[in-house]
């Protein structure tokens, strides 16, 4: 009971959102064109899911949005480290992260298209390069943030120099780390669906825009929802994982 | 042979645009084998620059560092750090932590184990064996750090200010168990610190440092026998070295302010 309870403090908004849009489908004067009934939204992914399009464009983003972010993370995790150790690697890329953070990343789009044609290749570019930014600032600011006193007492436990980078610094940045990744995905996320909508390609984006083109209010919601959802799974799982990995760290007592 | 051996060690710190900072001028000290020796003074007067120059953790810049004959050219296991801040990894239980140095010598996982729990029961940790550092308070952090140091069976132990950090009761508690340890297992110690009476509990000499330049002002050598418990700080001869060193710190404490 409890539980239930504060399942619906949680949640009660949204539930109020859908009756909203139940009674102005319902009673209002808005047609089915501008804004389609929950029912047939709802329809609509049941039919969709059944047919085999909507799992298959799913998956499709899915893979685009996860394969940039794994690029992002990997290489901006480098990178981050690397600028923090390295004197030249900083001097060559700070000026290059200070330009590129607050810049539209997906303005890139067009050169990628040139490069690499309307493929899933220049859709996954575009959103690792989109989701580097967050995560090299976060590894960079956590490796400059080591205490020395923690390096020197591992080297002074025995530790090499090259052990110090897997057994030191990567444990002790994963907090900050994690704030760039949480803040990545969802950059991740968006990137795939506009990259898909320009580039037309089999994905949620791409179907969503298709389903605009053809008036077909019903499909664009639907995909709306299935986004939403999907968007909201990976990231409590993204979550979860932070706290597995993190359960040492005072901010995850609870 | 000395142990350890300073030899006309400077060295100072260059900041962008101003004038050379000369942290130490010509520091000689010798320290024997068994020794526990304290360095004692205001802040910066580069007792702890002093202390990571023997570690290896700061490159020396001029004059000579022996440890057992040779020159110290980086950190090593032979050389045990304690710091003011504990140095712990908080991502590593007390058990991790202590077994992280006994990983690097490439003991067997058994000998490894038992060797962590000896650790573990000689700082009286038994119970939070699997807690994380975050979870221990300020004595019982600095504990583990002491099991995790001693634990690779080092020549020597540097201890860089390693109570400052704890309210005046848990010091106290750790001045005994430091002690006691040291009756156990006797082991040449530099202690860094700028509380006198520290100083003079735990020291068998108290070398004095000034500041800008820091250099060693003195040596005195505490004749105050076996340390049977805390005492011993109401004797009249504990306390005439605490005004003596006191004394001999205060001007440059008060400089030190300035």
């Amino acid at each position: 009971m409890a539980r239930l309870i504060s399942f619906f403090e949680a949640t009660g908004s949204l539930f109020a959102i859908l009756l909203l849009w139940y009674l102005a489908t319902r009673y209002g004067t808005l047609s089915e064109f501008l804004l389609p009934s929950p029912a047939s939204v709802l329809a609509r992914i049941a039919d969709d899911t059944a047919s085999g399009d909507l799992p298959t464009s799913l998956l499709l983003t899915l893979r685009t949005a996860g394969l940039g972010f794994a690029i992002a993370a990997l290489a901006g995790t480098t990178l981050g480290i690397a600028m923090a150790r390295i004197r030249l690697v900083h001097w060559f890329f700070d000026p290059l992260i200070s330009l590129g953070f607050p810049m539209p990343k997906i303005a890139f789009l067009p050169v990628f298209l040139l490069w690499l044609g309307p493929t899933a290749a220049s859709q996954i570019t575009i959103v690792a390069v989109s989701a580097i930014f967050p995560v090299v600032v976060a590894a960079f600011s956590g490796a400059e943030g080591v205490e020395k006193t923690q390096l020197w007492s591992a080297r002074s436990l025995g530790a090499s120099r090259h052990g110090l980078l897997w057994q030191i610094v990567l444990p002790a940045i994963t907090p900050q780390l994690f704030t760039g990744l949480q803040i990545a995905l969802p950059v991740a996320l968006v990137t795939t669906i506009v990259a898909e909508m320009l580039t037309g390609s089999d994905g949620i984006g791409g179907i969503m825009l298709g389903a605009m083109r053809f008036a077909d209010s019903a499909g664009v919601f639907a995909y709306i929802i299935v986004i939403a959802i999907a968007g909201t799974l990976v990231f409590r799982g993204m979550e979860r994982l932070r706290a597995r990995l993190l359960r040492w760290h005072p901010e995850q007592s609870h | 042979m000395s142990q350890i051996v300073f030899d006309a060690v400077r060295h100072g710190y260059r900041t962008k645009g101003r004038a050379e900072m000369v942290a130490l001028s010509d520091v000689n000290l010798t320290v024997e084998q068994g020794e526990f020796v304290s360095l004692l003074g205001p802040s910066g007067c580069g007792k702890s620059t002093l202390l990571y120059l023997l570690g290896g953790f700061v490159p020396l810049q001029s004059g000579r560092i022996l440890m057992e004959g040779k020159p110290v050219t980086g950190p090593g296991p032979d050389r045990g750090v304690v710091f003011q801040n504990f140095a712990l990894f908080p991502w590593k239980t007390v058990r991790q932590n202590i077994a992280y140095g006994l990983e690097r010598q490439g003991l067997t996982a058994q000998a490894r184990t038992e060797r962590v729990q000896q650790f573990i029961d000689m700082v009286q940790l038994r119970g939070f064996e699997d807690s994380f550092p975050s979870q221990l308070s300020g004595g019982m952090r600095q504990r583990v750090a002491i099991a995790r140091t001693l634990a690779v069976d080092p020549r020597v132990l540097l201890m860089d200010e390693p109570f400052g950090a704890l309210d005046a009761q848990t010091r106290e508690i750790m001045h005994e168990e430091l002690l006691a340890i040291m009756r156990r297992t006797p082991m040449t110690t530099i202690f860094v610190t700028h509380d006198v009476r520290e100083a003079v509990y735990l020291s068998d000499r108290v070398a004095v440092m000034s500041s800008r330049p820091g250099r060693i002002k003195e040596v005195v050598t505490i004749d105050l026998g076996p340390r049977t418990g805390p005492d011993i700080m109401k004797s009249a001869k504990f306390n005439e070295y605490v005004e003596y060193l006191w004394s001999q710190v205060k001007t440059d404490a008060v400089k030190a302010m300035q």
